[in-house]
This record gives C-alpha cells, structure tokens and sequence, in this order.
C-alpha cells in the first residue's frame, strides 16, 4: 500500500530507508542533515533495528563497510564536508564490492562552506571521489516523493551491482515540507530501478565459516598483476551500469528552441521556468539526469540532434555542463550550436525569472 | 592573577561586544577570563561549533586577536601548525626573539572528546607550547543537540531521546580530562564557568607553564539542557557541588582538588534545573537514576584518592 503524508525531506528519506528493510544507521551530526541521525535514533530501535552515532564520519562509514561485509543492508548520511572525510571508506566499500547506502544532502563548499542548498559535489560523486579507479551509482532527486522512491531504489541497485549507491541531494529538498507519497516496497521493486530484476543471494557476505569454506574480502591486493585484474573486473561491472542503469526525465525536448538542462533543485526550478517560457512563446524542453552516475548519455545525444541551444542550470561553477559538452559534442560540432551555464555556487538557488531571462539571452 | 575588576579593564582581551552567543551561553565568560590571564597576545583557534559560528559570522569578527577558524577535527592541528610556523621564524630571526605569544586551540565537547580527540592527543603528545581549552557543555548543540562521548548518563539528546525503550543516553560520560593527565603533559585541569576564581587562577597557571597544557571547562547551553539562561552560573556551580563535575588539577602527574565539595549534593539537585533530566525524575528510572549516582561517587572517590584527599 502507499501512503501519503505531509514530511520533512530528511525524516522521509529516513523512513524510506526503514521501508526498505535497512536496519542498520551510522551517522554524525552535520547540518543540513542532522534530521536523519535524529529521526533514526528514534524509529530505529523500534524497528528491531540499530542506531549508532559515530564519533567522526569517519568511524560512521567504516561501521558501514563492517554492516555490509557481514550482509546487512546499512547507510549513512552526511553533508559535503562530512562526505569528503567519507571518502577513504567509500574506496574501500567500492574496491571491496559491498552495498552500501550513502546520502549526501549537499551544503555550499569548498571548505567548511555554508550550510546553504548547493550541488558542488558533482564532481566528487560521479568520478569516484576517494582514491583509486571506482565508480558509485549517484541518484539526484528533486522532489521528496523522488528521495524517498530514490533512496529505496538505492538499496535494490547497492545489492544489484555490489556497490556504494549515493543519493545527492541537498539542503533544500532535505529541509523543505511537502507532499510525499511512500509506495509499498514490493511495488516499488517492480517499479522503481530495479525494474523486477532478482536480487542476487549475498554469497560472498562474512557470515562465520560453519560448514562453508572461508570467504574472502579484501582491498588489499598485492600479487603481481592481480590488482590490474581486480580493475579490469570492477571497470567491466561498471561498463554494464553504464549500459543498464542511465535514466533521466525529458519534458518537451523534441525540436525544442532551447533546452534546460539541469538536475535535482535546478531541475525543479527550471520546470517552473520551462512554463513560464511557454507564456512568452518560446518552446523550452527540459532534461533532467535522474542518474548522475551512469549519465544518461544516450538519451540526450537522441534529444540533442534536434536542438541548438542549451542552457545548463547548476547550483556550482558548472561541473555537469562537462558531462553535458561531451555528449552534444558527439552528435554537433560545438560550433554550431550554444551551450551556455547558469551557475549559482555557494549556496545560491537560481530562481525561475532568472532562468528565464538567461535562456531569451541564449536564444538571441 | 588578575581579579574581575582588572579584568574588565584589561583592553582588547578575547571577544568584544556583539558577538551572537545566546543570553546564558557561557562561553563568552570562559574566553574573557581564560584569555585575559595571558601576559602576552594571544593566537587561538577554534574548531567549528557555537563558538565559532556565534563570533565569526561573516563580515564580521569579535574576536579581539589573532583568531583562526578550522575544520571540525583540527583545530589542534592548526594550532600546532602556527606554533610551529612562529618558533621556526623565532630561531630563524625573523621574528623578534624577545616577543612572546600565547597559542590557544578552541573546541566544544564534540570536537574535542570525539571527532577532534586524534589532533589533540598528537598535539600534546608533540609538546607544543600551547593551551588547549575544551568548553564542554556535554553534546553537538551547534547541530542541534546530538549527544556526544561527553554527554552524561541519561541525558537527553536528539540523537538519544528519553523514551519508553531507551531513559536518554545509556552510557557514561568519557573522562577526558583523565586521559589528557595520562599523557603526562606539565598541566591539567578540570574548570567550571561557575566558578570564576578557580577558572582564572587555572588559566594564569595554564599561562606560566612551559609545554602543553588542557583545560576542560564545563558551562551550560540553555538550549541544550532546557535550562533558565539566568541561572547558567548557578547551574555550573551546582555541578561540581553534586560531584558530578569536580574542580581539580594535575600539576606535572600532582593531582590536587581545587575545591573541596564539604556537603555533597544528590545528582538530582543538579536533574531539577533542566529539561533533558526530567523524565529521570520519574518514580520508573530511580533505579537508573541509584545507578548513575553510584557511579558518580564511584568516580569522585577515585579522584579523592589521586588526589590524596581522605574519602
């Protein structure tokens, strides 16, 4: 059954976790997230389930990596600078294949920053992050029936693959109140991002060895050769995320006069825009990547043979308008068409006016 | 030892006026009697929290010297890091050899007992000359409430919520300022912001010593504790009067009491004046309650022995 309530964008997410059999929570205050760590420290223990607060990130997301190589479903949650201490850990999670659930509600950075609505962790989420050659799965919603129905796919496609699952958000979807509607959990196994697919039996997980030959895990891989292997494997699985996984939301882009490009905030202030361009005549499409990581390449070089000017809207410098160039640049020679960036970075939220009025001056 | 009154004549010590602290935050109290002991400048630094968000609020600034903001984890590391910045320039020259500066790193409970605790202990370890002063008022409040290794047993936090299941935190609180003591640095101490003469006494020894040194001053947070802002120094007062935050130093491995506590509250003096207690007030958690103050004796009759104070 579904259920719709009025809620907290970060105690929605919260309880989406619970909904989707998680059980275990490492978290550590940061703003603006500390809902989270609160609303589990309260349901949690009454869902048989375990609340630790971690005393760093650091500790937080170690306890992840110990929940997930004995098989459970765990998470936790931070903020930007709580993420990048977060990083060694995520390498480890990513290297030692373990599923695992991290939402990064995204504050204004660099450094300390400030605990302002921001998207400046695009980069750090979608190459990895931490050291080494790995990929995470990123999901940006932008409503928070989208974080809620995100976060619960996050679970499914950790187990899927095997693999960190980052649900970004930010400051405002995690702070804001609105409408949510929580589907059932088996509905949403069909539904969702996981599109009915099985799940895999936890064959590989550290149960204690009764009967069993011993299992191993290990990130550490010292043997001539049998690292680069190890590479070659963990770049194999994620080639096939990239073919499976990329999804995004298109809205009026075919033969669109302009097209905004934008995801999770920006993506929900620029459907505002888009309608308010249509009062002025001008047909706006809109593309959002639901998926950061796999970037949904294919879907918008489709979209992209047809349209000549594109706006990207980020709450950064612009850090997905790389993502975005790489793929026009496949299907249009960048000299022919304009691809121009609204940034808001530290903090800043674009609002509709201003995108409007960026995108008449692109369409110039 | 500069009394209040010199104190308040003293020019250009700690935070100046305007700072955002709320009405009986007690931090404000802790650097103005802590900084105003120093004979020479002092260069401080402060890990994230109320402390620094309340006198940093960008453009402006209340802090009357050399004032440094860190990450949650480091303000040790950074204060490390300046120390040594200003004794390499010292020996090179390149700074007055008869100038004198004082170097003090900041943190709340949090970071200090918890996410910072690896810095300062490197930080003692090294021996840098500087003071490190933890406000402790016994959770996150800048995150809003989350409990930390320092809250007490049975506080009420947001992140351990007094409940049917659970009566508030279940653990007891890390003995920091023991463990600063075991790493054998030249001066330790245990303050309270109640206790305004003992505190200044401490932070003109802190001052005079060689080496490093750590303070651990207790203050209430109103909005933490649920308490009447106006009673923030009786608070403070009445939590080293029921044994549950004793007044003491450790003087190059000495442990002495600085103040003798001759009638011994119950902890349920100090429960009465704040909110996150109540529900241990209840007739269904006196047995917790029996167990917490049987810790805290337990706790108070170790240190009477370090201390060399008969039971």
């Amino acid at each position: 059954m579904s259920e719709t309530v009025f809620m907290k964008g970060n105690e929605a997410m919260a309880e989406a976790v619970i909904r989707a059999g998680c059980r275990f929570y490492f978290g550590y205050p940061i703003t603006p997230q500390n809902e989270v760590p609160a609303y589990m420290a309260r349901r949690l223990p009454e869902t048989g389930g375990t609340f630790i607060q971690a005393e760093s990130e650091l500790a937080a997301i170690n306890m992840v990596f110990g929940a997930a190589v004995a098989g459970a479903r765990a998470m936790t949650s931070s903020s930007s600078p709580g993420i990048s201490l977060k990083q060694e850990g995520i390498s480890y999670l990513a290297a030692c294949e373990l599923p695992s659930v991290i939402a990064n509600v995204m504050r204004g950075g660099p450094g300390l920053g400030n605990i302002s609505p921001s998207q400046s962790d695009y980069w750090q989420s979608t190459r990895g992050g931490g050291h080494g050659d790995y990929r995470t799965i990123v999901l940006a919603p932008h409503t928070v029936t989208e974080m809620v129905e995100l976060t619960m796919d996050a679970f499914d496609l950790a187990d899927l693959y095997r693999n960190p699952v980052l649900v970004l958000s930010d400051g405002l979807l995690g702070q804001m109140m609105e409408k949510v509607i929580f589907p059932d959990p088996e509905a949403r196994k069909k539904d969702g991002l996981l599109r009915g697919r099985p799940l895999p039996p936890k064959d590989w997980a550290l149960t204690g060895a009764q009967g069993r030959a011993p299992r191993f895990i290990r990130s550490l891989i010292m043997k001539q050769g049998a690292l680069e292997e190890h590479n070659f494997k963990l770049a194999e699985k994620y080639a096939r995320i990239e073919v499976e996984e990329p999804l995004a939301e298109s809205l009026a882009c075919e033969n669109a006069d302009i097209m905004l490009i934008g995801f999770g905030t920006s993506a929900r202030v620029a459907k505002q825009a888009q309608l308010m361009l249509a009062e002025h005549g001008i047909k706006a499409g809109l593309f959002r990547p639901i998926t950061l990581w796999p970037f949904p390449s294919e879907q918008l070089a489709t979209l992209a043979r047809k349209v000549d000017r594109f706006l990207v809207i980020e709450m950064n410098t612009g850090q997905m308008i790389e993502d975005v160039k790489l793929v026009i640049a496949r299907e249009r020679s960048l000299k022919e068409v304009r691809v121009e960036l609204l940034p808001r970075p530290g903090g800043g939220v674009p609002f509709p006016e201003e995108i409007v009025a960026r995108a008449r001056e692109v369409l110039k | 030892m500069l009394n209040l009154k010199q104190l308040a004549s003293k020019e250009k010590v700690g935070l100046a006026g305007g700072h955002r602290a709320c009405a009986g935050c007690g931090f404000p109290q802790i650097i103005s009697m802590i900084f105003g002991q120093s004979p020479a400048p002092v260069v401080s630094g402060c890990s994230t929290g109320c402390m620094e968000i309340a006198t940093t609020i960008y453009p402006f600034t209340a802090w009357r010297g050399n004032f440094m903001h860190s990450a949650f984890e480091n303000s040790a590391a950074t204060i490390s890091g300046i120390e040594t910045a200003y004794r390499a320039l010292k020996k090179q020259g390149r700074l007055p050899a008869d100038e004198n500066l004082n170097f003090v790193a900041l943190g709340g409970d949090g970071g200090t007992y918890d996410i910072g605790f690896q810095a300062l202990s490197g930080a003692m370890e090294r021996g840098h000359n500087m003071l490190y002063v933890c406000y402790n008022n016994e959770a996150y409040m800048n995150t809003g409430v989350q409990r930390s290794s320092a809250t007490p047993q049975g506080g009420h936090t947001t992140t351990s919520p007094a409940g049917k299941v659970i009566p508030g935190k279940t653990q007891y609180p890390k003995d920091l300022t023991g463990i600063m003591a075991a790493h054998s640095i030249p001066y330790v101490a245990q303050g309270s912001v109640g206790y305004h003469i003992d505190l200044m006494r401490k932070a003109d020894k802190a001052f005079s010593i060689e080496g490093p040194k750590f303070m651990n001053v207790y203050t209430p947070c109103r909005l933490g504790w649920g308490s009447d802002p106006a009673k923030t120094m009786e608070i403070a007062r009445l939590a080293v009067d029921t044994c549950m935050w004793p007044l003491y130093e450790v003087v190059d491995g000495q442990w002495k009491l600085t103040r003798k506590v001759r009638e011994k509250k119950g902890i349920t003096e100090f429960y009465k004046t704040q909110n996150r207690f109540r529900h241990l007030l209840k007739p269904e958690n006196d047995e917790f309650v029996k167990e917490i103050q049987a810790e805290v004796d337990r706790r108070w009759h170790v240190l009477l022995s370090k201390c060399g104070e008969g039971a």
